[in-house]
């Protein structure tokens, strides 16, 4: 059983971060509207395909991967194990991030302002695991005085439906600005953080060892996980709770885009500075305290025998206490920063040299950064850029990312317009694909929109 | 045209290229993660009036248990049992202590063997005695653990006397040998 959990963990390993930044600012896209709210479009509408509009799955784990444990190479898998724990790092995360956009709509008012609406389902989850923890399972404790900390473990989990309605707002000819308000329905939600302790054993006194669980701090709390006996669920439930009639909460997008000159421009974002207030099905947990046990003090007295076991049990239920809370809470989405710069060069002539399109550059080269702020986790990406305008109907990008999980993250995207009809493919990690396995982290996002009336 | 080339170019990469290298889930058979756990267990530190009754006779036998279920979810991964026993005896009597496992009923089904002998005026002796792995489903099947410590009679006629200052001092802890 422990080996089908491991296998499975190995499998599922391509995890998922949020950074999107092949996406992020690309083709003007509807869907980047939902990276950066103050993004430029340069159309009269848009209306995304039901359910197909972005698809997004993304993860990554950053400890290994699952070629580093399976490839076929003859070296003994016990070894590979080994290495992979042996490399292993203070903490390593393992995350999954999926959405889908079931509606995406937008229109321009008059005053050239641009609203955009719609809903998309979010699946989030994100685990940090301690390399004490690792040792604990793979070696044991037999090493003596040698601390395993829970300091690091965290974990977050949520699903939840999201409604959503922005503008962007173009404020003079140099500035662009805008602003996203979500309102969430929170399907499930687990999040353990900020936990602390550590388990030890060292020579004793009275006997060999003394073994110690040293200032325990652990919370979970949960909403939408543990019901009433007897509790029916089938697909309604889950609809009903994506669709307001889960746990609510609020968030907040806001973003700009500033030329700087012609040619050079910075925008970012900050996305869902938001909460969500857990009322439903409330049941956290809290684990607290100290304890040393030195063994068992055999007294030999048959006039007065005594209940070792018991009296450990309760020695310990009285030293780390254990209480179930009901009571409601608020979790925090993690907050996510996006920021560019770019510098736009290179413009279609004719064979005369005229400018065909003069407000128009088919090259774009620059800089982003992603960066991911929560209670549970948080990480930092960097990515260089170029994107090329090949055609009327044909915009690519290609990016590289260095983040935590990959130093070598190649992306690339892909849109074509032909007519209303857009379709977009951005993936990233393009180097693995000549072997998956061996891939740390992947994401891809695809859709199909209807854009209408460009304004040029 | 350069549509037609960039559209090719990509199938040539995803269809072409996007491959997985060979691995071998079934690895998976030979994967052995061996682990070992520590845990502290018994400890006792004896004087002369212990072994002595009201009438200040000699206690040559005197026995102990504990109830411990043992939940068998490791019971698969569990190879080997291995206690480790110190004593310290400054008697000038030797002791003899033994385990013997009991069920439900209270029938024994299983002692830890060998039968660890105390010899009189041994200063930390460390033993270490195994459960072979044909023999852990006693340890599953166990519910009290009794303990047994045998004075050994004086061979030079002496007794005990409480105002003796010698110790017999006992110290234990387990390791449980896993593979997952």
């Amino acid at each position: 059983m422990r080996k089908l959990q491991i296998v499975c963990f190995f499998v599922f390993t391509i995890s998922y971060s949020q950074n999107k930044q092949v996406l992020y600012d690309f083709a003007s896209l509807p869907q980047t509207l939902m990276l950066n709210p103050g993004a430029e479009v340069d159309y009269n509408w848009h209306v995304g395909f039901p359910l197909l509009s972005q698809v997004s799955v993304q993860g990554g784990f950053t400890g290994f991967s699952t070629y580093d444990i399976f490839a076929d190479n003859g070296i003994d898998i016990n070894d590979k194990l080994r290495a992979a724990v042996t490399n292993y790092g203070k903490s390593e995360f393992i995350s999954l991030n999926q959405q889908i956009e079931v509606l995406n709509v937008g229109f321009r008012l008059p005053n050239q302002d641009y609203i955009s609406f719609g809903y998309y389902q979010e699946f989030d989850f994100l685990a940090k695991i301690p390399r004490d923890l690792v040792d604990l399972f793979y070696d044991g404790n037999t090493i003596i005085d040698r601390r395993y900390s829970i300091k690091k473990l965290a974990t977050r989990a949520e699903l939840l439906g999201v409604f959503h309605i922005g503008i962007s707002k173009k404020v003079n000819s140099k500035l662009q600005i805008g602003a996203r308000a979500k309102l969430y329905s929170s399907v499930f939600n687990v999040n353990s953080k900020l936990n602390k302790g550590s388990l030890y054993s060292e020579e004793g006194t009275n006997n060999s060892y003394n073994q110690h669980l040293e200032n325990i701090q652990f919370m979970m709390q949960t909403s939408g996980i543990f019901f009433e006996p007897g509790t029916e669920f089938d697909g309604s439930y889950v609809k009903k709770k994506l669709l307001l009639g889960g746990d609510l909460g609020f968030g907040l997008d806001v973003g700009f885009t500033h030329h700087l000159k012609k040619q050079w421009e910075i925008n970012g974002s900050l996305q869902d500075v938001g909460f969500v207030y857990h009322t439903k099905n409330i049941q956290s947990y809290k684990l607290k305290g100290n304890y040393m046990v030195e063994g068992f003090q055999l007294n030999f007295d048959p006039a007065n025998p005594q209940e070792y076991w018991n009296d450990l049990k309760d020695e310990f239920n009285n030293s780390i206490v254990l209480d179930t809370l009901y009571k409601n809470y608020i979790s925090f989405r993690p907050i996510k920063f996006n920021g560019a710069v770019k510098y736009s060069f290179g413009q279609k002539q004719d064979d005369c040299r005229f400018l065909i399109e003069p407000d128009t550059y088919l090259n774009k080269v620059g800089f982003q950064l992603f960066s991911t702020v929560g209670a549970v986790h948080s990480y930092m990406a960097a990515t260089l850029f170029y994107e090329r305008r090949i055609s009327k109907n044909l915009q690519t990008k290609i990016t590289y990312t260095a983040d935590p999980f990959s130093f070598t993250n190649i992306g690339f995207g892909l849109s074509t317009q032909l007519g209303l009809f857009n379709l977009y493919v951005v993936a990233d990690n393009l180097l693995s694909l000549n072997n998956i396995y061996n891939a740390k982290s992947a994401s891809v996002q695809l859709g199909i929109n209807f854009i209408g009336k460009h304004k040029k | 045209m350069t549509l037609k080339k960039v559209v090719v170019f990509f199938l040539v990469i995803f269809l072409i290229k996007s491959c997985a290298k060979d691995v071998d889930f079934n690895q998976l058979d030979d994967a052995s993660i061996q682990t070992t756990y520590l845990s502290t267990l018994l400890f006792s530190n004896f004087d002369a009036p212990k072994f002595l009754n009201e009438f200040n006779e000699e206690i040559t036998v005197s026995t102990d248990f504990i109830e411990a279920p043992i939940a068998d979810d490791s019971k698969p991964y569990l190879e080997k049992v291995e206690f480790t026993i110190i004593t310290n005896n400054t008697f000038d009597r030797s002791f003899v202590f033994h385990v013997i496992f009991y069920d439900d009923f209270g029938t024994p089904i299983y002692t830890l063997n060998p039968i660890l002998i105390i010899p009189k005026n041994t200063s930390k002796l460390t033993s270490i005695i195994e459960i072979p792995q044909n023999d852990i489903h006693f340890l599953y099947d166990t519910r009290y653990f009794g303990f047994t410590l045998s004075l050994s009679t004086s061979t030079d006629g002496s007794v005990l006397l409480a105002s003796n200052t010698s110790t017999l001092e006992l110290k234990s802890f387990v390791k449980l040998f896993f593979n997952f």
